[in-house]
């Protein structure tokens, strides 16, 4: 499988760390539930087809992409920095 | 008192000097097949390099003073901006390798960019080659998954990956008389490991090594 990331092109997938699911966000801790944190640490969708999911450049730019990827075909619909590029910050 | 108390500082100093990344690795001449060298390997030794990091929205202030003081272009994309002496490499959105020939005056250079970016100075921690010849896409392209012909890696263009589980920070620098020369920069500690897989890939098409005489200092 190979990855297009954003910033190097199109790169093996060998280059890349998975992180997995990109869509959970942490809860505040100081004010979520022990439920809110329980699902936040430990549940996870493993959906059969269309996922976002965060993959780490390591050998390459050293930085965090998020990668919308169909599980089932390994077909990329789209490659982009997780972190996103606020107006006059480097490319 | 013992006799060690007594000897001078002096005399108790070790003799710190300068080891060449690849003392006792690289060994001057040729190996491989016999004839003309299909590929050739020089270290590159005596270079100032630091690694220039931006805080976010920083990259115009360091643009700005790099193309005042130095002439040079500050890559957002993989590209290598290479002056007379001098390079910068980009490593990474808002990283880049500052680069210049011999370290007279580096410390004046990045004093200069101050301010202006996180700098390290990497010149002891990384090891460089200039690879070059007839052969040497053929030699790269047993564990380098990056497309090096002319028309997908054009002067200047360069690439972060790895090699043999190594990474390595790679530039094309201006053609030579043996066609296109590539820079490929790995960590000082891996320098051994990556001679390790480019001297086994090249030595089918015979590969010239040159280790310049400025820069035999403490080889091992």
């Amino acid at each position: 499988m190979r990855i297009p990331c954003p910033h190097c092109g199109a790169r093996d997938a060998q280059e890349f760390t998975y992180l997995g699911d990109a869509n959970p966000k942490r809860p505040d801790g100081m004010e979520a539930t022990e439920a809110a944190m329980f699902d936040y640490v430990y549940q996870r969708d493993n959906p059969a087809g269309r996922f976002r999911e965060l993959w780490y450049h390591g050998a390459g730019c050293h930085a965090w992409l998020v990668v919308t990827r169909d599980t089932k075909t390994h077909a990329i619909e789209a490659a982009e920095p997780a972190k996103p590029t606020k107006a006059g910050a480097a490319a | 008192m013992s006799d060690a108390a007594t000897k001078s500082d002096a005399a108790m100093k070790p003799g710190w000097t300068p080891r060449s990344a690849w003392a006792g690795i690289l060994s001057e001449g040729s190996f491989g097949a016999k004839g003309p060298a299909g590929v050739t390997a020089t270290a590159r030794e005596g270079l100032g390099i630091a690694s220039l990091i931006v805080a976010e929205g920083g990259d115009a202030a360091l643009a700005k003073a790099m193309k005042a003081r130095f002439g040079l272009a500050l890559p957002s994309t993989p590209q290598a901006a290479i002056s007379a002496g001098r390079a910068l490499v980009w490593a990474g959105p808002g990283q880049w390798l500052f680069i210049a020939g011999d370290r007279g005056g580096f410390a004046d250079d990045l004093q200069a960019l101050s301010g202006l970016a996180a700098i390290a100075d990497q010149s002891d921690g990384r090891a460089v080659l200039t690879l070059s010849g007839d052969k040497i896409r053929a030699a790269l392209a047993k564990g380098c998954m990056i497309d090096l012909h002319p028309s997908a890696f054009s002067v200047g263009s360069s690439a972060l990956t790895s090699i043999a589980h190594i990474g390595v920070h790679l530039w094309r620098a201006e053609d030579g008389p043996n066609g296109a020369v590539f820079e490929f920069m790995v960590a000082r500690s891996m320098a051994g490991s990556f001679w390790s897989w480019f001297s086994a890939s090249a030595a089918e098409f015979g590969c010239q090594v040159t280790i310049p005489r400025a820069c035999r200092v403490g080889r091992g």
